[in-house]
This record gives structure tokens, sequence and C-alpha cells, in this order.
């Protein structure tokens, strides 16, 4: 549809195409090829242009299916070549009506200034108030309602290509840092000012706004759209399917103008999110207007000197000055000295040359193979504190465990070995161990075995009772079967409760 | 009790020493990286401030409550040998992007006290878009975002900015990084510690003599100036102040690069008296020669660099390059020192991994130089590189008998 806007010969197609919009605007419905020619001048088209070329391109948009072409015999021709120059009568087709349209839309985008404006939400607001008070009244025609809607409807689009296009360039105008400075500034100054004239009070018109809407959706906004639907009267050329797409129209703009001020999901309004973008504009704004103000007044302090030593760096000659300029401006570096001196310094008269002075001690490992011996430092030693304390209360633990089972075992006077019954494995373990050093030891005259553990703080006396009993002693480990013999373990040290067993 | 006070004595001795070194090897000194040293300058705020002022004339600032510490060292001929470096392994030099970066970086800083890289790069976009001399940042370009992370993290080595969430570094494979900075405006503003700011001469002229912008930078009216005049006293000021200067900062003081009244105070007798009770006080070794004089720091603890050493081949090799240069008055060229070089790479084949090219002779008797340049120890004249009379310290060989107990090779 929009192939003449291409090529080489667009601005002709478009001109033309102009043109019979423009005519068709007066309900002239057809044109010959003079009448194509004369109101090519009134577009403001001078260029030259022959008969043949705007017959080539007007057969060129009817190939499009741009133009319709029909012949006029109606008239009176009085000789053949005029016959030929009008008989041919030219209409725009639907396609066409709607090419021309679109250009006129295009057009106009580019030329319009995007607004934010206050009046806009006002209005916006005025026209829910006045479409809730005439859904009040149950006698309000229908066509009242359609044109309220229609009112509307018109005031959110309104809003809403204003705002986009603002922002548009309001985007436009923070990116384009570095512009002329005078203009910049003026423009921004000016920007601010109205940014902040639309912010103030935007709260109080949103809610304007969202308290009418909320009171037109009391009434229902299907019955509304029902009925302004019987009032809009639609041309009986549309079917069924034309005011089911009528009535869609109407939901997807009501739903447009919900999400602008109370969507139904609960997020942002859109006009809340303007209101962010507009604060957020002042900020950047404002920060680039002082920083320009700034430049102006030349003020000094730490930033401008910062910014004065970024230039010198940006426009110093050679790498050193670089450097040279850092050492100066900020005198952060170290300071440099020998770190190898005589033995013995005073031998040395200070009116030697150093030509003639001994030589300082310089590594001879370093001459023959680059490296200097490491006698100044020595070894890191370890640390052993940490694991000294960790062995030392691991022998703690490990001495309390066992004074535990000791005193576990402690049987305070002489008991069957059955009567142990069930011992943790750790005791158990102590168990064995004592018994197995009273089994190793020959009995006495009295048939008594007695040992001591190795630190000879616990005795054990073992006698055979000889009745042949057996005992049985349980550990999570599995179970002891044996003799059941008659045990004493004693503590020997001076434990108090071992003493009172003893 | 007159022990103790003797105890007391060596004590603040002590100190004081160590607080010079300190802070002639480190001109910030913060207390969240440097704890001890802080502590140090903290107790010793009165007599540092006082010696540095009596000596240098150097202003030191000690913040006992924000924890750092500034000598403001000036330098009355700036070289270049002390750039700024990248805080990253290679410890690369700052270049010209990096150099203005960091200063229209910290003029935006000082706008808050908190700031997000992102909002950070905009206000430079921002800042560099409106000046008609800086090229304009673009966070777009990685060129560009490596070289901001390199100055964040030079401002955040300072203390100027602490990351409190996220990291810096990932603002260099996305713009989109978030990292949250708080800002120290008054370590900051420190951060600049030459008397003139910059921007007080209220009209420079652009590409105007670097030398004259620097010298303008750097001049004291303390001193008296040429409109003026200088009284004595400023005269008297000025010539201690300036030869010390040299003397505290610098590998080697030449009488030779001295002004003739610069000359005449320091080999007089007050002059001598003065260096040697500093170097004393600043527990340095003052090494005075005909020649010159220079101060030897046992610790190494006041010099970012030591000389010789094994941390790098260029410093081994320009160890070998002194002899060579010992031998010839008048110098020799980087061609004639190639072969020295090819035989240190000969002997240190492991080594010398990054010299392992074509030129890599010749790139490491250039960096060797440089080493020897930075130490005082050569200068270049035009193609030739000639040793300078402290280089006989380190020399092996030489035509006078004295040297054999000197020299244990």
């Amino acid at each position: 549809m929009f192939r003449f806007a291409v090529g080489a010969q667009a601005e002709a197609h478009s001109a033309i195409l102009h043109a019979f919009g423009e005519a068709n605007e007066d309900l002239c419905t057809a044109l010959g090829i003079d009448d194509v020619r004369s109101r090519l001048r009134a577009a403001d088209w001078f260029d030259a242009l022959t008969d043949e070329d705007l017959a080539e391109r007007l057969k060129k948009l009817a190939e499009w299916g741009l133009l319709d072409v029909v012949q006029n015999h109606a008239e009176n021709y009085r000789t053949a070549t005029e016959y030929e120059r009008r008989n041919l009568h030219y209409s725009l087709t639907k396609a066409g009506e709607a090419a021309c349209a679109g250009v006129r839309h295009a057009l106009a985008v580019l030329n319009e200034a995007g607004a934010l404006q206050t009046a806009v939400l006002d209005a916006l607001a005025d026209r829910l108030t006045e479409l809730a008070g005439l859904l009040d009244d149950p006698a309000t025609a229908d066509r009242r309602l359609f044109s309220a809607v229609q009112e509307v409807e018109g005031r959110l689009e309104a809003l809403r290509t204003g705002a986009t296009g603002f922002n548009g360039e309001l985007q436009r105008l923070l990116r384009a840092d570095g512009a002329d400075l005078d203009t910049f500034h003026e423009v921004k100054a000016a920007t601010v000012a109205y940014l902040q004239e639309f912010v103030t009070n935007l709260d109080q018109r949103t809610h304007a706004v969202v308290a009418a809407l909320g009171r037109v959706e009391e009434h229902g906004i299907d019955e509304l759209h029902r009925r302004a639907l019987s009032g809009a009267d639609l041309p009986p050329t549309a079917g069924e399917h034309a005011t089911q797409e009528w009535l869609r129209h109407r939901r997807s703009r009501w739903d447009g103008l919900r999400s602008w001020f109370r969507p139904a999901d609960g997020s942002t309004p859109r006009i809340d999110q303007l209101h962010a973008v507009a604060r957020r504009a002042i900020v950047a704004l404002l920060q680039v207007l002082d920083r320009i103000t700034e430049a102006r007044r030349h003020s000094s302090g730490a930033a401008a000197d910062f910014r004065e030593l970024a230039r010198w760096f940006a426009t110093a000659d050679r790498d050193e000055d670089l450097h040279r300029l850092w050492s100066a401006a900020f005198g952060l570096g170290s300071a440099r000295h020998a770190h190898l001196a005589h033995e013995d310094p005073e031998l040395v008269a200070p009116s030697t040359p150093w030509a003639q002075a001994p030589r300082v001690r310089v590594s001879a490992l370093l001459r023959s193979n680059g490296r200097t011996e490491k006698f100044a430092r020595t070894g890191k030693v370890r640390d052993t504190s940490a694991v000294a304390a960790l062995r030392a209360s691991r022998a703690r633990q490990e001495r309390a465990e066992l004074e535990a089972a000791w005193r576990r075992l402690a049987t305070g006077g002489e008991v069957r070995l059955s009567s142990f019954g069930e011992l943790e494995p750790g005791v158990f373990d102590r168990l064995l161990d004592l018994l197995g050093r009273a089994l190793a030891t020959r009995e006495d005259s009295t048939g008594l075995r007695r040992a001591c553990t190795g630190d000879g703080q616990v005795e054990i006396v073992l006698r055979d009772p000889g009745d042949a009993r057996s005992a049985r002693l349980r550990t999570s480990r599995g179970t002891l079967r044996g003799a059941d013999y008659l045990v004493d373990v004693r503590l020997l040290t001076d434990s108090p409760d071992a003493e009172a067993a003893g | 009790m007159s022990n103790l006070a003797n105890q007391l004595v060596i004590a603040e001795r002590t100190d004081l020493a160590r607080g010079i070194k300190l802070l002639l090897a480190h001109p910030l000194i913060r207390a969240d990286t440097d704890p001890d040293g802080f502590d140090l300058v903290r107790r010793r705020k009165d007599t540092l401030t006082d010696w540095f002022d009596y000596h240098c004339g150097w202003a030191l600032a000690v913040e006992p409550r924000l924890g750092y510490a500034r000598l403001a060292k000036v330098r009355s001929d700036p070289d270049a040998s002390r750039p700024a470096r990248r805080d990253r392994s290679s410890r690369a030099p700052f270049d010209r992007r990096r150099y203005t970066l960091f200063c229209v970086a910290a003029a935006e800083l000082l706008g808050g006290p908190a700031t997000t890289i992102g909002l950070l790069a905009d206000r430079i976009v921002q800042a560099t878009a409106a000046d008609p001399v800086l090229t304009a940042f673009d966070a777009a370009m990685r060129s560009e975002r490596m070289a901001f992370v390199d100055v964040l993290r030079a401002l955040e080595s300072f203390g100027v900015l602490e990351s409190i969430d996220g990291s810096t570094e990932s603002f260099v494979d996305s713009a989109e990084a978030k990292v949250l900075y708080r800002v120290d405006a008054t370590l900051l503003m420190r951060l600049l510690s030459a008397p003139n700011g910059p921007s007080q001469p209220a009209e420079r002229d652009q590409g105007a003599d670097p030398d004259e912008a620097i010298s303008a930078l750097v001049a004291e009216s303390r001193y008296g100036n040429a409109e003026q005049g200088a009284t004595e006293v400023q005269c008297n000021l000025w010539l201690r102040h300036s030869v010390l200067r040299k003397l505290f900062d610098d590998p080697v003081v030449y009488w030779a690069d001295l002004t003739e009244a610069q000359r005449a105070y320091a080999t007089s007798q007050a002059g001598r008296q003065i260096m040697r009770k500093a170097a004393e006080q600043g527990g340095f070794v003052l090494e005075e020669r005909a020649e010159g004089v220079l101060l030897v720091d046992p610790e190494a603890m006041a010099t970012d660099a030591k000389f010789p050493d094994d941390a790098n081949n260029a410093k081994v090799a320009a160890l070998h390059l002194l002899d060579a240069l010992g031998t010839s008055r008048s110098g020799r060229t980087a061609e004639q020192l190639r072969g020295d070089a090819e035989s240190v790479l000969d002997r240190s084949p492991g080594a010398a991994r990054t010299y392992r090219y074509s030129d890599g002779p010749s790139r490491l008797v250039n960096d060797a130089v440089a080493v020897l340049v930075d130490f005082g120890l050569a200068r270049r004249d035009g193609e030739r590189i000639v040793a300078l009379p402290a280089a006989a310290r380190y020399a092996v060989v030489s035509g006078f008998p004295d040297s054999a107990g000197g020299n244990p090779s």
C-alpha cells in the first residue's frame, strides 16, 4: 500500500496522492489530468512535470491499486487530442484513501510537538464526570452517551500522543549533551519550569480522574458501550462483524484508560510512571544546568581544580609530562633511597669523590646469578601454640573420659561380672583391659588374682567362684560370654567416693 | 626514674625515625590498611609535624577520627619517575586517559557522600561531553570501562572510595554492573597536595608550556616570589627546604644539579650540620662525598624500590651495565651496551623470559638504563648513557688500589 512512498519518484507520487486527498475533502471524487495538475500547484508542487510523466505516474498509482481509472464519456470533446487528454478520470480507491490518511498522519506526527498538558487531564476528568452524570440520569439519550464516550476517548488519545511525543523529546534533550551551551541552557531551563508545572498538583488531578472513572464504572461498562453503540447509528453498510469490532474497540480503549489511571491488575498506573519520568528529567536537567552555570562562574574549589587538572592531563604533550604533573599535583609518590651502606661510614672523609671511596658490599650472588642471598631473613617459625592448645584440650578430654570410665567400673565391693550387664564400648574396653591384666597374673594362695592399670590408679581383684556360671556382657558392638568371675574394681587415687567404697 | 625517662626518650627517637620513614614511603597512611603505622604517626603527631615542617616545609595532616595521615609532599622539580600505577599485577603506569578520568571522577565524586558506579559513569559522560577539551567518555567501550575501573581502583586504594556492595571489577564486563560506593570527600580533597589549585590562574591558554604549568602549581608564596622579591628569612627557608626535600625524596643529590645558592648552603657548615642531624633523626646514614650527598636507608623502608636488587631482570642487568658504563667517562650508547645485556640473558636463561624476543636485549638495556636513571646513577645524554658519580658505589672494578677492601667479589 505504501509502495508509492519509496523510490526515485516518491515525492511526485506523494504529491499526487496528496492532491487526491485534498480533492476528496472537497467531495470531488474523480479528477482529470488537468485537475490533477492544477491541484498539484495548489499543493505547492512546482517541479516540471510533462503530461507524459504525469500520465505515467498516474498509471503507476493505478497499477498499485491506489487509484481507479474511469472513462468519462459525459463531456463534450471538441478535438481528438482533447479527448485523449481528458477522457480518463481518476479517483482514489479505498487503499488509496488509507494511504493518504497514513501519509497525513505520519506528517502530523513529524510536525507535532509532544506536550504534557494539565489541561488535558482536567478535560479528561470533566468528561468522565459528565459521563457519570449522564449515566445517573436514566432519561439520558443513547446519542449523548455516544458523544460523551467519544469525547473521553479523544481526550485520552490527546494525553497519550502528547505524553509519548514529549517523553521522546525529553530523552533526546537529555542525550544531546554538548550542544550550543546558550540555547541549551535556555531550552533546559524552560523545560524544567514546564515539567515542574506539570508535576505540581498531578496527584490531585489524577485523583479526580480516578474518582470519576470509578463513578462511571459503577454503572457497568458493557451496558454503557451497548447504549453508546445504539446511539452511534452505525451505517447500514456495516454488518454484524463491524458492530462487534466497534464494541471491541471501545473496550480496548476503556482498558487503555484504566491502564493509565487505575490498572485492573494493580500494576503501577502509567500516569505515575509519567510522574517518575518527569521528576527524573527535572533532576537530570538541573544537574546539567548546574554544571553549565558552574562552568560559567569559573568557580574555584576542589571540584574545579580537579576539572582543570583533567584538562591539563588531556592536553599535556608527552607521557613524561603526565607523570610529572601527577607528581606535582598529588605528591603521592614514595621517596627513593639507597639501602646498601658501608659498614663504617665515618671512615670516609666527606671530601672524597665517589670514585675513590670504597664500594658498598653488593651481594656476590647477585652479580653471578642474579639473585641475592636472603641471609637477612630467618626462616619463619611456625606458630605452634594453636596446635599445642588443641593437643592439650584433646588430652584433657581423653583424661576425663578415662576417669569417667573408671568411675563407672568401680564396683565398691565384690560383685559378679554379670552384674555389669550392659556397658558402653569405651568403658567395656577399659574393663576388658582390666580383666586381661588380672587373668594374666597367677592366682595367689587365696585364689585371688590382682592387677593394676599401667598408671597405677585402678586395681582389680578377680576371684573364680567355681560355680561355672557364665556371664553375658552386652555392648553396642556385641556380646561377651565368659566365666562369671567375682570382681572388685577399686580406684586407688584420691577420689573420695572410691575411698569410701574401698 | 631517670632510667624511665631515658627509655621514653629512646622510644620517642625510634618512633620519630620510623614515622619519618613511613611517611616518606607513603605520604598517605590509612588506619584500615596500616593500623600500626597510623597508630605510630598519630601518637607522634606533633613531633612529626614539626620535623617535616622545619626540614622540608611539608605539612602533615593527621586525622585521628577519620583514620588517615597525609604528608603533603611538594617537590620543587617534580620528576616522571614515580607515576601513578594501576592496581594490578602489571603495575603499569597510568596513561593519559587514566590520569584524565581520575581527575574527572574525583571532581564528580565531590558531589555527594555515596554513589553507584553507574551514576558516576553517567556523570562523567555528562562532564566530558560538556567540556570542550576532554574526550567524551564512552561506557559502551570495553577499553574505556577498563580505564575507568583502573581509576576507581586507584581511588579505592587511596581510601577515597569504599565499595559497600559489589565489586568494581565487574564493571569491566558489563556497564550494567551494580556497585555502591561510600565517598570520603575530605580525603579526596586532601589528595591534591600542590600548594596552588590548578584552577586558580583563571585563564590558561591551551597548550602552554607544561613546565610553566607545573612550576605555577608548586610555587609557594611563603618563599617570596619574583614580583615582590624575597626577604633574607624567606631565602634561607627556601634553601633549607628545597635542599632537604631533594635529600629526603630523591636517591642522590648532586651539587651539580643545585643552583649556586643551594650548593653554597648545602656545602656550608650549617647546611651540613642540619643534613646530618635530620638524617640521623630519620634513622638514615648520610653519605657525603665530593660530588654530592645521598641518604642510605639500611632497612629499605623509605623507598619504593631497591637497587641493587634481584626484583626483576632489568635491575640485575642494570648492575652489570654499571661496570661497562664505569669504564668510559663519555658514556656508551645503548647499542654498545647490548652485548652486556645479552650476556646477562645468556647467564640466566630461565629468569629472563620476558626478554626472549628478537629485540629482547635492546629492551633490557632500555629498562636497565631506566632503573639507573631513576636511582640517580646514570643519565641520558642524547644517544649516550653516562654514569653519574654515585654509580661508583656499586662498581666492581676500579683503577684505584683502595677498592680491594670494599668489594668482596
